[in-house]
């Protein structure tokens, strides 16, 4: 499982740009499934078929980034967020370029009030001595990621992306592990979640399932001084009520409980106060699709080190092949 | 109080809390049924009332208004048995402070929002407004009880009956929208008395306070050539601006803007001048922020109109709406329908 999530959490794939990421989980699952392909919006749909109901169970490929806007004509870039950035955060951070190309942001250093660094006030430096030297390596357009480790420790991952390569890596185990189900099932693996759940709309639309997963990561309550929350790392995979793009459909909502009861599989409710998931433009694709979501409970999201449990995670795969099998 | 205002408070007595309307969903089945061919829950708990034309090739009018109110959600049950909670749709946290609330456990619990007395307040925070997160529900329970019976994700209503007040006046919580669904059985009953060709589809939706959730589905399935939406709109308060409010009992307000059809519009304004139904017009420049704006862009695009009825104090446990308007809301969409030309 550590070596999927690996594998993943280091192919590049800012949104937009999730190619790389497709075309590993591919090559993961080929054979494993009836058929894969892909749609025009890039998302990568792997089907195991069958004559029950038509579920469909979402994860993200795209991670967040920064996009160049502008090099100026000593050699830096100036860039733009794509997806969620907090700007403190990212202060010092390594990015890399799906070239290899390797930058660190930093800013404007005649800032009296650090609150006032926003990302117009950063750029990133390549180490470019002019701006036709910057060129050879990067464009305006251009997309890159955070650098960053791949770790277990104490039985906790820590990455980049675990946000949410971790929702892919469950997908893919389950995919192999092959539940034995009547049920059709599309591992979907979405694009653009991170700049609006745009994928998962036209892959739901396309699919129209009876029932919809997402397999995504949610905020924890668990940290010094945080906001409350009662979802905490280890406590098990967490069911979804409810976060800023859904509220959980409650058949779909029973159903996870049932399957987590009946397997003895430790869970947790969320309720997440920020954040959506592709469970929000799925359920309401078409006529409207029930829907739900399984949330791995993870600290620091969007930051360039996450961090989840591995028994969560282990844990989720089980939720998840009982749920195909049960409903 | 007459039959609309009987009907207003029942509605107003229900609880359906956004993205929970299950437990209200065959309840507003049964008060469209006595006037419907036929009415159908969907998937999400739309309710859908269809009563067909009398064309041999008819159109279809698609009328929603949603049924679900805010409210509250447990978020967590601590050991001492007092509940933490987030909003369930926008709720400010400055209008819920001592409020009574049922909490919808295993069985429904009755409970209070705990506030600190002024005596404990210190000097430093007098006048400041709590937050949601300082604030807990009290049902009387130690925590070994509160957490048998209440659920993380449990949906609280507020404790607010409707209550009659002088003018046609209600006051309580839910009449965002609830005050919409007696429009929409006031037209069903209208329709009953009139010959209209189309067939019409008579919908309570559900989600509408967390991004018009219900619409999308209901504007999909029913392929509809118009669509009429029924919401509240801000009633005359004297602290608010006069542009964006609307007396009470002056009618129905008929909304004009980039969102709303413009020749339907123009033609249930001149409907409303000819039957001396009272209107009020309602400039909106923006999306709307009401189902009209799903409708707008549903499929290929279905021609919208937008009827508001004022109500005072919105997203507070005691809006106020006037009947009479209700009754005309409901009877100049049903006029609209039924003197409706094909073209």
């Amino acid at each position: 499982m550590f070596d999927i999530i690996k594998t993943l959490a280091q192919t590049f794939g800012p949104s937009g740009n999730e190619k790389k990421v497709a075309d590993t989980i591919s090559g993961m699952l080929r054979g494993k499934v009836d058929e894969i392909r892909t749609d025009a919006m890039g998302n990568l749909i792997c089907v195991k078929k069958g004559s029950g109901k038509k579920i469909m169970l979402a994860a993200h490929m795209d991670e967040i980034g920064i996009i160049v806007s502008y090099i100026d004509e000593k050699g830096f870039l100036r860039f733009g967020n794509i997806g969620g950035l907090p700007p403190l955060i990212i202060l010092g951070q390594r990015v890399v370029f799906e070239n290899g190309t390797v930058g660190v942001i930093w800013y404007e250093e005649n800032i009296d009030n650090m609150k006032n660094v926003t990302l117009g006030k950063m750029f990133i430096d390549i180490g470019a001595g002019s701006r036709e030297e910057a060129e050879r390596l990067v464009k305006v357009g251009d997309m890159a990621v955070f650098v960053g480790d791949t770790v277990e420790q104490n039985g906790k991952i820590i990455s980049k992306s675990i946000d949410d390569r971790i929702g892919c890596a469950i997908l893919v185990e389950t995919a192999l592990r092959q539940p034995e189900t009547d049920n059709e099932v599309y591992y979907v693996f979405t694009t653009q979640e991170e700049v609006g759940l745009r994928g998962a709309k036209t892959a739901a639309f396309g699919i129209l399932p009876d029932l919809a997963l997402a397999i995504d990561v949610c905020d924890t309550g668990d940290i010094p001084n945080c906001n409350p929350m009662a979802v905490k790392l280890g406590g098990g995979p967490a069911i979804k009520i409810k976060d800023r793009s859904v509220i959980a459909h409650p058949l779909v909502k029973d159903l996870l409980v049932k399957a987590a009861k009946n397997k003895k599989i430790p869970y947790q409710l969320e309720i997440m106060k920020d954040g959506g998931t592709d469970a929000g433009s799925i359920h309401t694709t078409a006529g409207g699709i029930p829907s739900g979501g399984i949330s791995i409970p993870c600290r620091f999201i969007h930051d360039a080190a996450e961090m989840v449990d591995l028994n969560d995670v282990n844990n989720a795969v089980k939720l998840l092949t009982e749920f195909v099998k049960s409903c | 109080m007459n039959e609309c205002g009987e009907l207003l408070k029942k509605l107003g007595s229900l609880s359906a809390v956004t993205g929970r309307e299950n437990r209200a969903s065959e309840k507003i089945a049964e008060l469209f049924r006595p006037y419907c061919d036929e009415v159908k829950i969907d998937h999400f708990f739309n309710v859908i009332g269809i009563k067909k034309g009398q064309s041999e090739n008819p159109g279809s009018v698609l009328v929603t208004a949603h049924y679900d109110e805010i409210g509250l959600i447990v978020t967590e049950i601590e050991d001492s048995g007092f509940l933490r909670f987030s909003a369930a749709g926008g709720v400010d946290p400055k209008a819920i402070g001592a409020m009574e609330v049922i909490v919808h456990g295993k069985k429904d619990l009755f409970g209070v929002i705990g506030t600190k007395p002024p005596h404990l307040i210190p000097p430093e925070d007098v006048g400041k407004a709590v937050k949601m997160d300082d604030m807990r529900i009290d049902i009387g329970y130690d925590g070994k009880k509160a957490k048998e019976l209440v659920s993380i994700g449990d949906m609280v209503s507020f404790v607010s009956p409707p209550q009659e007040l002088l003018n046609n006046r209600i006051a309580g919580k839910s009449m965002d929208n609830r005050s919409g669904v007696a429009a929409l059985v006031e037209i069903l009953k209208e329709l009953n008395k009139l010959r209209h060709d189309d067939d019409v589809y008579v919908v309570a939706t559900v989600q509408e306070e967390l991004g018009l959730i219900g619409a999308f589905s209901v504007t999909y399935n029913i392929k509809a050539d118009l669509g009429i939406v029924i919401d509240v709109c801000h009633g005359d308060m004297p602290d608010a601006p006069s542009d964006e409010t609307f007396p009470l009992g002056k009618g129905v307000a008929v909304a004009v803007g980039p969102v709303l059809d413009r020749r339907h519009t123009k033609a249930i304004i001149k409907l409303a001048k000819e039957e001396k139904i009272p209107y009020q017009i309602d400039p909106e420049t923006g999306d709307t922020g009401t189902e009209a704006a799903v409708h707008e862009v549903a499929r290929e695009g279905i021609p919208v109109i937008l009827l508001s009825i004022p109500s005072k104090y919105m997203h507070t446990a005691v809006e106020m709406v006037c009947v009479d308007d209700v009754i005309a809301t409901g009877r100049l969409a049903a006029r609209y329908i039924a003197g409706r030309v094909k073209e």
